[in-house]
C-alpha cells in the first residue's frame, strides 16, 4: 500500500468516526436480542446453520458479545481486540446470509432484533441489503484494524 | 510487535469471557417468557423443511383401511367427527380415513369443527403474542420460552388428553413453524392425533371465530 494512502486511512478523525459508528451499530444491534433472546434463537434456527444444541448458548452470549464489544469500540477501550471480535462476528453473519441466499431459503436477518411477517420475496430482498451492509461494515472494521495496528518500524 | 499481539489475544478472550458471564446472569435474572435453557431447546429443532412430519404411524393404531383415499392431503370432517358428542345417534361410526401422519395439516374449517366439538387448542406463539389475543380456550405453549415444559405438564394435568384425542395447534400462519416444531414436541409424548391449523391465528381473527385476551 502507499504511503500516502496508508496515511489517509490512518487519519485520527476517520478512525474515531468510524470507531464510534460501528461501535453503535453493534450496540444498536446487541440491545434487542439481549431484551428477548428467545426470539434471537429462533432467528438462528431460520438460518438452519447452527447445531440444536449450540442454539441456545449461541442465542444467549452472541448479544452480549456485540454489546461488550460495541461499547469497548464507543469508549476506545481495547479497540484493537473489539475489532478482531467484530471482523469475525461480521464475517459469519456475511456468510451466514450468503449460504441462504445461496439455498434461496428466505430467513429473517434478525440482524436488529425480529422483524415484522414478510413474504419470502421481501425477505430474500432484505437479506441481499444486509449482506451489502455487513460488507460495508467488514470495510469500516478493515480500516479499525489497520489504523489500530503497531506502527510498522520504518 | 510480538508483545502487543499477545495483549490483544489476552483482550479478545477476556472479552468472550465477558459477554459470557454477562449472559449468565442475565439468563439467570430474566423472566420465563425471556429465558433460554443453556442445554437446549425443549422441542427438536432438526427439520425445517416445510410440511409435516411424515413419522408413520404406528401398527394398531391405525383403523382397518376401508378404502384407501387415492390422493392425500388434508382429509376434511375426520377429526372433528369422532369426537362429537352424541353417540347414540350414529348407529355405525364411520372408520376414521386412515391419515398418512400423526401430525397433520388442517384447514380453517376444519380447525372450527375441532373448536366446536371441544378439542383443546395450544397456541405455540410467544407469550406476549398470546396474551394480545387468542384462540378462545387455548392453552398457551410457547416453544421458544423456557418454561414450555411446565405449560404442557399443567395443560395434560387439566384435560388429560389420552393418546389418540385430537389436539389442536396454531401459531400465526404463513410460514411460522412453531405450530409444527410443537407438534414434534408432542408427538414424542406419543400424542397422535395433532392438528396443526395451517393459517394460524390470523385466519382465526378474519373469520371472526372466537377469542380471548389476556394473560394465560
Amino acid at each position: 500500500m502507499k504511503p500516502r494512502l496508508r496515511q489517509a486511512l490512518r487519519n485520527r478523525w476517520l478512525t474515531l468516526a468510524v470507531r464510534i459508528l460501528l461501535g453503535l451499530v453493534f450496540i444498536a444491534a446487541a440491545l434487542p436480542k439481549i431484551g428477548d433472546p428467545p426470539a434471537f434463537a429462533k432467528a438462528i434456527w431460520a438460518y438452519q446453520l447452527v447445531p440444536g444444541r449450540l442454539l441456545n448458548p449461541m442465542a444467549l452470549a452472541l448479544p452480549w458479545l456485540e454489546l461488550v464489544c460495541g461499547l469497548a469500540l464507543v469508549l476506545g477501550i481495547w479497540v484493537r481486540a473489539a475489532g478482531v471480535w467484530i471482523a469475525a462476528l461480521l464475517l459469519s453473519f456475511t456468510l451466514a446470509l450468503s449460504v441462504n441466499l445461496g439455498r434461496r431459503h428466505p430467513v429473517d436477518c434478525g440482524c436488529f432484533g425480529a422483524t415484522a411477517h414478510r413474504t419470502e420475496a421481501e425477505r430474500l430482498a432484505d437479506m441481499r441489503w444486509s449482506v451489502l451492509r455487513d460488507a460495508g461494515l467488514l470495510l469500516l472494521c478493515a480500516q479499525l484494524l489497520l489504523a489500530s495496528a503497531a506502527p510498522r518500524k520504518p | 510487535m510480538l508483545h502487543d499481539s499477545r495483549s490483544t489475544s489476552i483482550r479478545i478472550l477476556a472479552l468472550a469471557g465477558l459477554a459470557l458471564l454477562a449472559a449468565l446472569l442475565s439468563n439467570r435474572l430474566a423472566s420465563p417468557a425471556r429465558r433460554l435453557a443453556w442445554a437446549g431447546s425443549a422441542v427438536p429443532l432438526s427439520p425445517a423443511s416445510p410440511g409435516p412430519a411424515a413419522t408413520p404411524r404406528p401398527e394398531g393404531i391405525r383403523p382397518e383401511p376401508v378404502a384407501q383415499e387415492p390422493g392425500k392431503g388434508p382429509l376434511p370432517h375426520s377429526a372433528p367427527s369422532r369426537k362429537s358428542p352424541p353417540p347414540a345417534s350414529i348407529a355405525t361410526p364411520i372408520p376414521e380415513p386412515p391419515s398418512s401422519s400423526p401430525v397433520r395439516e388442517v384447514s380453517r374449517d376444519e380447525a372450527w369443527e375441532a373448536f366446536q366439538a371441544g378439542t383443546p387448542f395450544l397456541d405455540a406463539r410467544r407469550g406476549a403474542e398470546f396474551a394480545e389475543g387468542h384462540v378462545a380456550g387455548a392453552w398457551s405453549t410457547p416453544v421458544w420460552e423456557a418454561d414450555l415444559e411446565d405449560r404442557l405438564l399443567s395443560f395434560k394435568a387439566a384435560r388429560r388428553p389420552g393418546s389418540e384425542d385430537p389436539i389442536v395447534i396454531y401459531c400465526s400462519g404463513g410460514d411460522c413453524r412453531d405450530s409444527h416444531l410443537l407438534a414434534e414436541r408432542l408427538l414424542r409424548d406419543g400424542y397422535f392425533h395433532l392438528l396443526v391449523f395451517r393459517d394460524g391465528y390470523p385466519a382465526w381473527v378474519a373469520q371472526g371465530h372466537p377469542i380471548e385476551k389476556g394473560r394465560p
